[in-house]
Protein backbone atom coordinates (compact mmCIF):
# COMPACT_ATOMS: atom_id res chain seq x y z
CA UNK A 1 0.00 0.00 0.00
CA UNK A 2 2.81 2.33 1.11
CA UNK A 3 3.96 2.88 -2.62
CA UNK A 4 5.33 6.02 -3.28
CA UNK A 5 3.30 7.78 -5.82
CA UNK A 6 5.02 9.27 -8.82
CA UNK A 7 4.01 12.78 -7.53
CA UNK A 8 3.51 14.55 -4.72
CA UNK A 9 1.98 17.74 -4.13
CA UNK A 10 1.91 19.01 -0.59
CA UNK A 11 -0.08 22.78 0.63
CA UNK A 12 0.92 24.22 -3.13
CA UNK A 13 0.36 28.03 -3.62
CA UNK A 14 0.79 29.91 -6.66
CA UNK A 15 -0.50 33.46 -7.00
CA UNK A 16 0.36 35.48 -10.44
CA UNK A 17 0.87 39.18 -11.32
CA UNK A 18 -3.21 40.99 -11.69
CA UNK A 19 -2.15 42.73 -14.92
CA UNK A 20 -5.28 44.26 -15.06
CA UNK A 21 -4.44 45.98 -11.67
CA UNK A 22 -1.24 46.89 -12.56
CA UNK A 23 -0.45 50.39 -11.81
CA UNK A 24 1.68 52.31 -14.42
CA UNK A 25 4.77 52.24 -12.37
CA UNK A 26 5.50 49.79 -9.69
CA UNK A 27 4.61 45.80 -9.92
CA UNK A 28 0.87 44.74 -10.60
CA UNK A 29 -0.56 43.16 -7.54
CA UNK A 30 -0.77 39.77 -7.04
CA UNK A 31 -3.76 37.65 -6.97
CA UNK A 32 -3.73 33.98 -5.65
CA UNK A 33 -4.77 31.84 -7.75
CA UNK A 34 -3.82 28.21 -5.76
CA UNK A 35 -4.66 28.58 -2.15
CA UNK A 36 -2.57 25.37 -0.50
CA UNK A 37 -3.26 22.27 -2.99
CA UNK A 38 -2.31 18.49 -1.59
CA UNK A 39 -2.71 15.84 -3.36
CA UNK A 40 -0.82 12.25 -4.43
CA UNK A 41 -0.80 11.23 -8.57
CA UNK A 42 -0.24 7.72 -7.59
CA UNK A 43 2.04 5.96 -10.24
CA UNK A 44 -0.06 3.99 -13.43
CA UNK A 45 -3.34 5.95 -12.71
CA UNK A 46 -5.06 8.44 -14.76
CA UNK A 47 -5.81 11.58 -12.17
CA UNK A 48 -9.06 14.33 -13.26
CA UNK A 49 -8.85 17.06 -12.13
CA UNK A 50 -12.20 19.17 -12.44
CA UNK A 51 -13.84 22.45 -11.61
CA UNK A 52 -15.53 25.76 -12.86
CA UNK A 53 -13.93 28.19 -14.85
CA UNK A 54 -11.52 29.93 -12.56
CA UNK A 55 -11.14 27.09 -9.80
CA UNK A 56 -7.25 26.71 -10.78
CA UNK A 57 -6.93 23.34 -12.54
CA UNK A 58 -5.13 25.01 -15.23
CA UNK A 59 -2.51 26.27 -13.14
CA UNK A 60 -2.60 23.41 -10.96
CA UNK A 61 -1.27 21.95 -13.77
CA UNK A 62 0.80 24.08 -15.09
CA UNK A 63 2.52 23.83 -12.18
CA UNK A 64 3.05 19.86 -11.85
CA UNK A 65 5.01 20.17 -15.03
CA UNK A 66 6.74 23.23 -13.58
CA UNK A 67 5.35 25.67 -16.58
CA UNK A 68 5.20 28.16 -13.56
CA UNK A 69 6.86 28.58 -10.22
CA UNK A 70 4.43 27.79 -7.13
CA UNK A 71 4.61 30.62 -4.42
CA UNK A 72 4.50 28.17 -1.73
CA UNK A 73 4.33 24.68 -0.61
CA UNK A 74 6.28 21.77 -2.35
CA UNK A 75 5.74 19.26 -5.43
CA UNK A 76 7.65 15.88 -5.37
CA UNK A 77 8.68 14.20 -8.47
CA UNK A 78 9.94 10.79 -7.78
CA UNK A 79 11.00 11.69 -4.64
CA UNK A 80 12.75 15.03 -5.98
CA UNK A 81 11.52 18.26 -4.60
CA UNK A 82 11.34 20.44 -7.82
CA UNK A 83 9.15 22.57 -6.53
CA UNK A 84 12.01 25.55 -6.65
CA UNK A 85 14.31 24.13 -9.42
CA UNK A 86 16.10 26.25 -12.00
CA UNK A 87 15.14 25.33 -15.44
CA UNK A 88 18.76 24.04 -15.86
CA UNK A 89 18.07 21.49 -13.55
CA UNK A 90 14.70 20.50 -14.26
CA UNK A 91 16.41 20.12 -18.37
CA UNK A 92 17.14 16.28 -17.49
CA UNK A 93 13.35 15.98 -16.16
CA UNK A 94 11.59 17.59 -18.77
CA UNK A 95 12.00 14.59 -20.82
CA UNK A 96 9.97 12.95 -18.14
CA UNK A 97 6.88 15.48 -18.24
CA UNK A 98 5.31 15.75 -21.07
CA UNK A 99 2.02 17.55 -21.83
CA UNK A 100 -0.71 17.53 -24.35
CA UNK A 101 -2.62 20.38 -24.76
CA UNK A 102 -6.22 21.93 -26.00
CA UNK A 103 -6.20 23.16 -29.02
CA UNK A 104 -3.69 21.15 -31.34
CA UNK A 105 -3.96 23.24 -33.81
CA UNK A 106 -2.11 25.88 -32.36
CA UNK A 107 0.84 23.73 -30.27
CA UNK A 108 1.50 22.07 -33.46
CA UNK A 109 4.37 24.15 -35.75
CA UNK A 110 2.00 24.35 -38.64
CA UNK A 111 5.34 24.60 -40.90
CA UNK A 112 7.06 21.52 -39.68
CA UNK A 113 5.43 17.90 -41.28
CA UNK A 114 3.93 15.58 -38.64
CA UNK A 115 6.90 13.32 -38.59
CA UNK A 116 9.13 16.35 -37.65
CA UNK A 117 7.15 17.20 -35.35
CA UNK A 118 7.20 13.99 -33.81
CA UNK A 119 10.89 13.51 -34.35
CA UNK A 120 12.03 16.86 -32.84
CA UNK A 121 11.50 16.44 -29.06
CA UNK A 122 12.98 12.76 -28.78
CA UNK A 123 16.33 14.39 -31.31
CA UNK A 124 16.85 17.04 -28.57
CA UNK A 125 16.62 14.28 -25.75
CA UNK A 126 19.04 12.70 -28.11
CA UNK A 127 17.01 9.61 -28.66
CA UNK A 128 18.29 6.93 -30.98
CA UNK A 129 16.65 6.66 -34.47
CA UNK A 130 14.26 9.50 -33.97
CA UNK A 131 12.59 9.14 -37.52
CA UNK A 132 12.15 5.59 -37.06
CA UNK A 133 10.41 5.77 -33.82
CA UNK A 134 8.28 8.60 -34.81
CA UNK A 135 6.73 6.25 -37.49
CA UNK A 136 5.81 3.76 -35.20
CA UNK A 137 4.74 6.15 -32.70
CA UNK A 138 2.20 7.61 -35.18
CA UNK A 139 0.75 3.54 -35.80
CA UNK A 140 0.37 3.40 -31.88
CA UNK A 141 -1.59 5.75 -32.17
CA UNK A 142 -3.71 4.65 -34.61
CA UNK A 143 -2.84 7.09 -37.74
CA UNK A 144 -0.97 5.53 -40.80
CA UNK A 145 2.99 6.07 -41.18
CA UNK A 146 2.26 8.74 -44.39
CA UNK A 147 0.97 10.83 -42.54
CA UNK A 148 4.72 11.45 -41.82
CA UNK A 149 5.01 13.71 -44.52
CA UNK A 150 1.80 15.76 -44.04
CA UNK A 151 1.22 19.14 -42.54
CA UNK A 152 -0.84 20.00 -39.10
CA UNK A 153 -3.39 21.71 -41.44
CA UNK A 154 -4.14 18.56 -43.82
CA UNK A 155 -5.15 16.69 -40.76
CA UNK A 156 -9.09 16.59 -38.80
CA UNK A 157 -9.15 18.15 -35.64
CA UNK A 158 -9.31 14.16 -33.73
CA UNK A 159 -6.00 13.35 -35.98
CA UNK A 160 -4.25 16.53 -35.05
CA UNK A 161 -4.85 15.27 -31.52
CA UNK A 162 -3.57 12.09 -32.31
CA UNK A 163 -0.48 13.66 -33.14
CA UNK A 164 -0.10 15.77 -29.76
CA UNK A 165 -0.84 12.59 -27.78
CA UNK A 166 2.13 11.21 -30.33
CA UNK A 167 4.72 13.40 -29.23
CA UNK A 168 3.75 12.98 -25.81
CA UNK A 169 4.22 9.42 -25.71
CA UNK A 170 7.25 8.96 -28.07
CA UNK A 171 9.99 10.13 -25.33
CA UNK A 172 8.08 7.20 -23.17
CA UNK A 173 7.17 9.98 -20.37
CA UNK A 174 6.69 9.18 -16.67
CA UNK A 175 3.94 11.79 -16.10
CA UNK A 176 1.79 13.50 -19.13
CA UNK A 177 -0.56 16.87 -18.08
CA UNK A 178 -3.87 16.53 -20.79
CA UNK A 179 -5.60 19.76 -20.73
CA UNK A 180 -8.90 19.63 -21.64
CA UNK A 181 -7.50 17.79 -25.09
CA UNK A 182 -11.03 16.57 -26.05
CA UNK A 183 -13.07 19.59 -25.15
CA UNK A 184 -12.75 21.20 -28.85
CA UNK A 185 -13.42 17.46 -30.58
CA UNK A 186 -16.94 15.95 -32.07
CA UNK A 187 -18.24 13.11 -29.78
CA UNK A 188 -16.88 10.30 -31.61
CA UNK A 189 -13.28 12.09 -32.30
CA UNK A 190 -13.83 12.34 -28.80
CA UNK A 191 -14.40 8.98 -27.46
CA UNK A 192 -11.75 7.88 -30.23
CA UNK A 193 -8.93 10.13 -28.34
CA UNK A 194 -9.70 8.73 -24.81
CA UNK A 195 -9.99 4.98 -25.32
CA UNK A 196 -6.80 5.81 -27.08
CA UNK A 197 -5.09 7.84 -23.96
CA UNK A 198 -6.51 4.93 -21.72
CA UNK A 199 -5.14 2.31 -23.84
CA UNK A 200 -1.66 3.53 -24.10
CA UNK A 201 -1.79 4.66 -20.58
CA UNK A 202 -2.04 0.69 -19.74
CA UNK A 203 0.14 -0.50 -22.20
CA UNK A 204 2.78 2.03 -21.03
CA UNK A 205 2.34 2.74 -17.23
CA UNK A 206 1.61 6.12 -17.86
CA UNK A 207 0.68 8.47 -14.69
CA UNK A 208 -1.69 11.17 -16.13
CA UNK A 209 -3.64 14.37 -14.54
CA UNK A 210 -6.71 14.47 -17.05
CA UNK A 211 -7.58 18.16 -16.59
CA UNK A 212 -11.60 18.63 -17.82
CA UNK A 213 -14.79 20.72 -16.83
CA UNK A 214 -16.42 17.64 -18.10
CA UNK A 215 -17.55 15.23 -15.77
CA UNK A 216 -18.74 12.51 -17.78
CA UNK A 217 -15.31 11.98 -19.42
CA UNK A 218 -13.79 12.13 -15.73
CA UNK A 219 -15.93 9.60 -15.19
CA UNK A 220 -15.04 7.48 -18.51
CA UNK A 221 -11.21 7.41 -17.84
CA UNK A 222 -9.99 8.35 -14.69
CA UNK A 223 -9.80 6.19 -11.58
CA UNK A 224 -9.49 9.35 -9.14
CA UNK A 225 -10.73 12.91 -9.38
CA UNK A 226 -9.59 15.76 -7.56
CA UNK A 227 -12.78 18.83 -7.66
CA UNK A 228 -11.01 22.42 -7.15
CA UNK A 229 -13.14 25.16 -6.68
CA UNK A 230 -11.43 28.63 -5.97
CA UNK A 231 -8.01 27.14 -5.80
CA UNK A 232 -8.66 24.88 -2.95
CA UNK A 233 -9.61 20.89 -2.96
CA UNK A 234 -13.37 20.90 -2.78
CA UNK A 235 -13.37 17.17 -2.67
CA UNK A 236 -10.83 14.27 -3.84
CA UNK A 237 -11.45 10.39 -4.24
CA UNK A 238 -12.18 7.23 -5.86
CA UNK A 239 -14.53 8.60 -8.76
CA UNK A 240 -16.73 6.15 -7.75
CA UNK A 241 -17.01 7.24 -4.44
CA UNK A 242 -16.94 10.49 -5.34
CA UNK A 243 -19.59 10.42 -8.01
CA UNK A 244 -21.55 8.14 -6.09
CA UNK A 245 -21.61 10.12 -2.69
CA UNK A 246 -20.60 13.82 -3.46
CA UNK A 247 -19.60 15.17 -0.35
CA UNK A 248 -18.98 18.91 -1.56
CA UNK A 249 -22.34 21.14 -3.04
CA UNK A 250 -19.54 22.03 -5.88
CA UNK A 251 -19.35 18.61 -6.58
CA UNK A 252 -22.95 18.20 -6.85
CA UNK A 253 -23.45 21.44 -8.86
CA UNK A 254 -21.06 19.90 -11.46
CA UNK A 255 -22.76 16.71 -11.63
CA UNK A 256 -26.09 18.18 -11.95
CA UNK A 257 -24.83 20.70 -14.69
CA UNK A 258 -24.34 17.50 -17.18
CA UNK A 259 -26.47 17.23 -19.86
CA UNK A 260 -26.87 13.83 -20.29
CA UNK A 261 -28.11 12.45 -23.25
CA UNK A 262 -31.67 11.22 -22.33
CA UNK A 263 -35.01 13.15 -21.59
CA UNK A 264 -35.12 14.16 -18.11
CA UNK A 265 -38.12 17.23 -17.18
CA UNK A 266 -36.91 17.98 -13.91
CA UNK A 267 -33.18 18.75 -15.28
CA UNK A 268 -33.58 22.66 -14.95
CA UNK A 269 -35.38 22.68 -11.36
CA UNK A 270 -32.07 22.69 -10.12
CA UNK A 271 -30.42 25.63 -11.76
CA UNK A 272 -29.98 29.25 -10.05
CA UNK A 273 -29.74 31.59 -12.99
CA UNK B 1 -52.83 23.65 -36.65
CA UNK B 2 -50.40 26.54 -36.14
CA UNK B 3 -48.70 28.55 -38.63
CA UNK B 4 -44.48 28.09 -38.21
CA UNK B 5 -42.46 30.47 -37.83
CA UNK B 6 -39.71 29.50 -40.39
CA UNK B 7 -40.23 26.67 -42.80
CA UNK B 8 -37.76 25.51 -45.14
CA UNK B 9 -38.35 23.34 -48.16
CA UNK B 10 -35.78 21.57 -49.91
CA UNK B 11 -33.13 23.79 -49.38
CA UNK B 12 -29.67 22.46 -51.23
CA UNK B 13 -26.95 24.52 -51.20
CA UNK B 14 -23.16 24.34 -52.19
CA UNK B 15 -20.05 26.02 -52.95
CA UNK B 16 -20.15 28.27 -56.32
CA UNK B 17 -19.00 25.35 -59.02
CA UNK B 18 -18.69 22.70 -56.62
CA UNK B 19 -19.28 20.40 -53.54
CA UNK B 20 -22.64 20.62 -51.90
CA UNK B 21 -23.45 21.19 -48.48
CA UNK B 22 -26.52 21.33 -47.69
CA UNK B 23 -28.68 18.68 -49.45
CA UNK B 24 -32.56 18.98 -49.94
CA UNK B 25 -33.33 20.28 -46.58
CA UNK B 26 -36.76 20.50 -44.91
CA UNK B 27 -37.99 21.22 -41.57
CA UNK B 28 -40.30 23.79 -40.22
CA UNK B 29 -40.34 25.60 -36.65
CA UNK B 30 -43.37 26.56 -34.66
CA UNK B 31 -43.90 29.44 -32.72
CA UNK B 32 -42.52 28.46 -29.08
CA UNK B 33 -40.71 25.81 -29.91
CA UNK B 34 -37.07 24.67 -29.95
CA UNK B 35 -36.10 23.12 -32.83
CA UNK B 36 -32.48 21.32 -32.24
CA UNK B 37 -29.55 21.27 -35.42
CA UNK B 38 -26.81 18.04 -34.62
CA UNK B 39 -24.25 16.91 -36.18
CA UNK B 40 -20.62 17.03 -36.13
CA UNK B 41 -18.58 19.51 -37.62
CA UNK B 42 -19.09 20.10 -41.42
CA UNK B 43 -22.57 18.43 -41.48
CA UNK B 44 -23.79 21.97 -42.35
CA UNK B 45 -25.97 23.03 -39.18
CA UNK B 46 -24.25 26.86 -38.82
CA UNK B 47 -24.85 26.83 -42.22
CA UNK B 48 -28.97 25.92 -42.14
CA UNK B 49 -28.78 29.13 -39.68
CA UNK B 50 -27.00 31.45 -41.86
CA UNK B 51 -29.14 30.81 -44.80
CA UNK B 52 -32.07 31.90 -42.46
CA UNK B 53 -30.40 34.77 -41.44
CA UNK B 54 -29.03 36.00 -45.02
CA UNK B 55 -25.40 36.10 -44.00
CA UNK B 56 -24.21 32.74 -46.05
CA UNK B 57 -20.69 33.60 -47.34
CA UNK B 58 -20.46 34.79 -50.60
CA UNK B 59 -19.16 31.57 -51.83
CA UNK B 60 -21.99 29.87 -51.37
CA UNK B 61 -25.20 29.92 -54.00
CA UNK B 62 -28.77 28.73 -53.60
CA UNK B 63 -29.02 25.90 -55.69
CA UNK B 64 -32.98 24.91 -55.13
CA UNK B 65 -35.33 25.14 -52.14
CA UNK B 66 -37.13 28.17 -50.16
CA UNK B 67 -37.40 29.43 -46.69
CA UNK B 68 -40.44 30.99 -45.76
CA UNK B 69 -39.77 33.24 -42.32
CA UNK B 70 -43.10 34.15 -40.54
CA UNK B 71 -45.61 34.33 -43.98
CA UNK B 72 -42.18 35.88 -46.09
CA UNK B 73 -41.19 33.77 -48.96
CA UNK B 74 -37.45 35.38 -48.29
CA UNK B 75 -36.16 34.18 -51.91
CA UNK B 76 -38.86 35.78 -53.65
CA UNK B 77 -37.28 39.11 -51.70
CA UNK B 78 -34.85 41.63 -53.56
CA UNK B 79 -31.73 41.75 -51.26
CA UNK B 80 -32.82 44.93 -49.38
CA UNK B 81 -36.35 43.52 -48.67
CA UNK B 82 -35.13 40.43 -47.31
CA UNK B 83 -32.40 42.24 -44.81
CA UNK B 84 -35.59 44.48 -43.78
CA UNK B 85 -37.64 40.92 -43.68
CA UNK B 86 -35.18 39.26 -41.35
CA UNK B 87 -34.15 42.16 -39.30
CA UNK B 88 -37.57 42.83 -38.11
CA UNK B 89 -38.42 39.47 -36.99
CA UNK B 90 -34.84 36.91 -36.41
CA UNK B 91 -32.18 37.39 -34.46
CA UNK B 92 -28.47 35.51 -33.18
CA UNK B 93 -27.63 33.87 -30.63
CA UNK B 94 -24.08 33.35 -31.69
CA UNK B 95 -21.32 31.18 -30.32
CA UNK B 96 -18.41 33.34 -29.02
CA UNK B 97 -19.03 35.68 -26.51
CA UNK B 98 -15.60 36.97 -26.84
CA UNK B 99 -16.11 38.13 -30.00
CA UNK B 100 -19.33 38.95 -30.77
CA UNK B 101 -19.54 42.40 -28.98
CA UNK B 102 -17.55 45.42 -30.09
CA UNK B 103 -14.55 45.79 -27.58
CA UNK B 104 -14.43 49.19 -28.47
CA UNK B 105 -18.31 50.16 -27.84
CA UNK B 106 -20.23 49.85 -24.64
CA UNK B 107 -23.06 47.32 -24.05
CA UNK B 108 -25.58 49.67 -23.97
CA UNK B 109 -25.75 51.01 -27.67
CA UNK B 110 -24.42 47.53 -29.07
CA UNK B 111 -28.16 46.06 -27.38
CA UNK B 112 -30.31 49.34 -28.52
CA UNK B 113 -28.34 50.33 -31.86
CA UNK B 114 -30.33 47.63 -34.17
CA UNK B 115 -33.36 48.31 -32.31
CA UNK B 116 -33.56 51.79 -33.30
CA UNK B 117 -31.32 52.35 -36.43
CA UNK B 118 -33.14 49.20 -38.24
CA UNK B 119 -35.89 49.19 -36.25
CA UNK B 120 -37.36 52.56 -36.08
CA UNK B 121 -37.91 52.06 -32.15
CA UNK B 122 -37.95 55.27 -30.44
CA UNK B 123 -34.81 55.93 -28.35
CA UNK B 124 -36.40 55.74 -24.80
CA UNK B 125 -38.42 52.78 -25.22
CA UNK B 126 -35.14 50.97 -26.77
CA UNK B 127 -33.23 51.83 -23.94
CA UNK B 128 -36.51 50.73 -21.53
CA UNK B 129 -36.38 47.30 -23.31
CA UNK B 130 -32.84 46.77 -22.92
CA UNK B 131 -32.83 47.67 -19.14
CA UNK B 132 -35.97 45.11 -19.13
CA UNK B 133 -34.10 42.27 -21.23
CA UNK B 134 -30.62 43.00 -18.60
CA UNK B 135 -32.82 42.39 -16.25
CA UNK B 136 -34.65 39.48 -16.87
CA UNK B 137 -31.13 37.46 -18.06
CA UNK B 138 -30.14 38.29 -14.22
CA UNK B 139 -27.80 41.04 -14.38
CA UNK B 140 -27.94 42.71 -11.27
CA UNK B 141 -27.15 46.09 -12.04
CA UNK B 142 -28.37 47.06 -15.78
CA UNK B 143 -27.35 50.70 -15.65
CA UNK B 144 -24.11 49.97 -15.06
CA UNK B 145 -23.75 46.97 -17.50
CA UNK B 146 -25.22 49.18 -20.22
CA UNK B 147 -22.51 51.79 -19.44
CA UNK B 148 -19.62 49.05 -19.18
CA UNK B 149 -17.60 48.14 -22.25
CA UNK B 150 -17.26 43.99 -23.32
CA UNK B 151 -13.95 43.73 -21.42
CA UNK B 152 -15.25 44.29 -18.09
CA UNK B 153 -17.90 41.43 -18.34
CA UNK B 154 -17.33 37.56 -17.81
CA UNK B 155 -17.95 35.67 -20.42
CA UNK B 156 -20.95 34.23 -18.72
CA UNK B 157 -21.87 37.65 -18.12
CA UNK B 158 -21.39 38.15 -22.10
CA UNK B 159 -23.78 35.62 -23.02
CA UNK B 160 -26.03 37.00 -21.02
CA UNK B 161 -26.01 40.41 -22.71
CA UNK B 162 -26.01 38.52 -26.22
CA UNK B 163 -29.00 36.57 -25.15
CA UNK B 164 -30.75 40.37 -23.91
CA UNK B 165 -29.72 41.90 -27.38
CA UNK B 166 -30.89 38.80 -29.24
CA UNK B 167 -34.89 38.74 -27.60
CA UNK B 168 -34.71 42.57 -27.29
CA UNK B 169 -36.14 43.18 -30.67
CA UNK B 170 -39.12 41.09 -30.02
CA UNK B 171 -37.83 38.80 -32.71
CA UNK B 172 -40.50 35.63 -33.84
CA UNK B 173 -37.42 33.46 -34.59
CA UNK B 174 -33.88 32.86 -32.88
CA UNK B 175 -30.76 31.43 -34.38
CA UNK B 176 -28.94 29.54 -31.43
CA UNK B 177 -25.32 28.55 -33.20
CA UNK B 178 -23.58 26.14 -30.13
CA UNK B 179 -24.01 29.56 -27.96
CA UNK B 180 -22.94 27.45 -25.07
CA UNK B 181 -20.16 25.85 -26.47
CA UNK B 182 -17.42 27.52 -25.01
CA UNK B 183 -18.82 27.78 -21.76
CA UNK B 184 -18.01 25.76 -18.95
CA UNK B 185 -20.66 23.12 -17.52
CA UNK B 186 -22.32 24.79 -14.48
CA UNK B 187 -22.66 28.25 -16.39
CA UNK B 188 -23.86 26.18 -19.75
CA UNK B 189 -26.97 25.17 -17.72
CA UNK B 190 -27.36 28.52 -16.71
CA UNK B 191 -27.21 30.30 -19.95
CA UNK B 192 -29.84 26.90 -21.23
CA UNK B 193 -31.88 27.90 -18.54
CA UNK B 194 -32.31 31.76 -19.20
CA UNK B 195 -32.60 30.97 -23.06
CA UNK B 196 -35.51 28.32 -22.45
CA UNK B 197 -37.17 31.08 -20.06
CA UNK B 198 -37.28 34.06 -22.27
CA UNK B 199 -38.30 31.29 -25.17
CA UNK B 200 -41.10 30.47 -23.49
CA UNK B 201 -41.92 33.29 -22.20
CA UNK B 202 -42.13 35.17 -25.38
CA UNK B 203 -43.29 32.28 -27.24
CA UNK B 204 -40.43 32.57 -29.28
CA UNK B 205 -39.42 29.64 -32.31
CA UNK B 206 -35.59 28.82 -31.47
CA UNK B 207 -33.18 26.68 -34.30
CA UNK B 208 -30.82 25.93 -31.84
CA UNK B 209 -27.55 24.48 -33.56
CA UNK B 210 -25.10 22.05 -31.44
CA UNK B 211 -23.18 19.15 -31.46
CA UNK B 212 -23.71 18.29 -28.18
CA UNK B 213 -26.18 15.53 -27.83
CA UNK B 214 -26.91 16.41 -24.20
CA UNK B 215 -27.94 19.57 -24.80
CA UNK B 216 -30.63 18.57 -27.41
CA UNK B 217 -31.94 16.20 -24.68
CA UNK B 218 -32.24 19.00 -22.66
CA UNK B 219 -33.62 22.37 -24.65
CA UNK B 220 -35.21 21.09 -27.70
CA UNK B 221 -38.71 19.33 -28.52
CA UNK B 222 -38.03 18.95 -32.19
CA UNK B 223 -34.88 18.00 -33.62
CA UNK B 224 -32.89 17.23 -36.81
CA UNK B 225 -29.89 14.95 -37.47
CA UNK B 226 -27.32 16.48 -40.12
CA UNK B 227 -24.92 14.28 -41.73
CA UNK B 228 -22.80 15.43 -44.85
CA UNK B 229 -25.82 18.73 -45.45
CA UNK B 230 -28.21 16.13 -45.26
CA UNK B 231 -30.85 14.83 -42.58
CA UNK B 232 -31.33 11.84 -41.27
CA UNK B 233 -33.72 11.76 -39.03
CA UNK B 234 -36.34 14.55 -37.91
CA UNK B 235 -38.47 13.76 -35.31
CA UNK B 236 -39.68 15.40 -31.57
CA UNK B 237 -36.99 14.93 -29.18
CA UNK B 238 -38.87 12.31 -26.84
CA UNK B 239 -38.87 9.95 -29.31
CA UNK B 240 -35.04 10.33 -30.77
CA UNK B 241 -33.81 9.46 -27.27
CA UNK B 242 -36.21 6.70 -26.43
CA UNK B 243 -36.73 5.16 -30.12
CA UNK B 244 -33.44 6.06 -32.66
CA UNK B 245 -34.34 5.36 -35.69
CA UNK B 246 -31.34 6.18 -37.94
CA UNK B 247 -28.05 4.22 -37.40
CA UNK B 248 -26.06 7.69 -37.61
CA UNK B 249 -28.42 9.12 -34.47
CA UNK B 250 -28.09 5.81 -32.29
CA UNK B 251 -24.20 5.93 -32.85
CA UNK B 252 -24.06 10.01 -31.74
CA UNK B 253 -26.18 8.76 -28.99
CA UNK B 254 -23.67 6.37 -27.70
CA UNK B 255 -20.59 8.23 -28.73
CA UNK B 256 -21.51 10.59 -25.80
CA UNK B 257 -19.93 9.63 -22.78
CA UNK B 258 -22.58 9.72 -19.55
CA UNK B 259 -21.04 9.52 -16.00
CA UNK B 260 -23.83 6.74 -14.77
CA UNK B 261 -22.43 4.29 -17.51
CA UNK B 262 -18.97 4.63 -16.44
CA UNK B 263 -17.92 1.11 -17.66
CA UNK B 264 -19.76 1.51 -20.52
CA UNK B 265 -16.83 1.54 -23.59
CA UNK B 266 -16.38 4.91 -25.07
CA UNK B 267 -17.66 3.74 -28.76
CA UNK B 268 -17.37 5.68 -31.73
CA UNK B 269 -19.72 6.52 -34.92
CA UNK B 270 -18.46 3.14 -36.62
CA UNK B 271 -15.75 3.85 -39.89
CA UNK B 272 -17.98 1.29 -41.86
CA UNK B 273 -21.45 3.75 -40.80
CA UNK B 274 -19.77 6.51 -42.15
CA UNK B 275 -18.62 5.18 -44.92
CA UNK B 276 -22.09 3.29 -45.86
CA UNK B 277 -23.57 6.86 -45.53
CA UNK B 278 -20.66 9.04 -47.83
CA UNK B 279 -21.68 6.36 -50.62
CA UNK B 280 -25.24 7.01 -50.63
CA UNK B 281 -25.32 10.92 -49.95
CA UNK B 282 -22.75 10.58 -53.68
CA UNK B 283 -25.07 7.85 -54.90
CA UNK B 284 -28.03 10.55 -54.57
CA UNK B 285 -25.59 13.80 -55.60
CA UNK B 286 -25.19 12.07 -58.81
CA UNK B 287 -28.98 11.41 -59.31
CA UNK B 288 -29.51 14.64 -58.87
CA UNK B 289 -27.58 15.64 -61.76
CA UNK B 290 -29.00 13.51 -63.63
CA UNK B 291 -32.06 15.31 -63.27
CA UNK B 292 -30.72 18.38 -63.42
Amino acid sequence: MSVEPLIRVRDLQLSLPDMARKPLFGPAPRIEILKGLSFDLPRGAITGIVGESGSGKTTAGRALVRLLQPTGGSITFKGQDITHLSETSLKPLRRDLQMIFQDPMSSLNPRHTIGRIIANPMERYGVPNARQRALETLERVGLPASFAGRFPHELSGGQRQRVGIARAVALDPAFILADEIVSGLDVSSQAQVLTLLRQLAQDMNLTIAFISHDLSVIRNVCSQVIVLNQGLIAEAGPCRQVFDAPQSPITQTLIDAIPLPEIDESWFDTVKV
Amino acid sequence: MTVPTLEIQSLTLGLKGGARLLRDVSLSVKPGEVHALVGESGAGKSMIGKAVLGVLPPSVQTLSGSINLQGNQLDALSPAARRQAVASVASLIPQDPLTALNPSRRIGPQITDRLIKRLGWKADDAQRRALELLDRVRIRDPQRVMASYPHELSGGMRQRVLIAAAFAPRPKLIVADEPTTALDVTVQKQILALIRELQQQEQTAVLFVTHDMGVVAKISQRVSVLFAGKVMESSDTADIFSHPKHPYTQALIMATPRYTHPDEALRPVPAELIAQLQREIAADDRGAAHVR
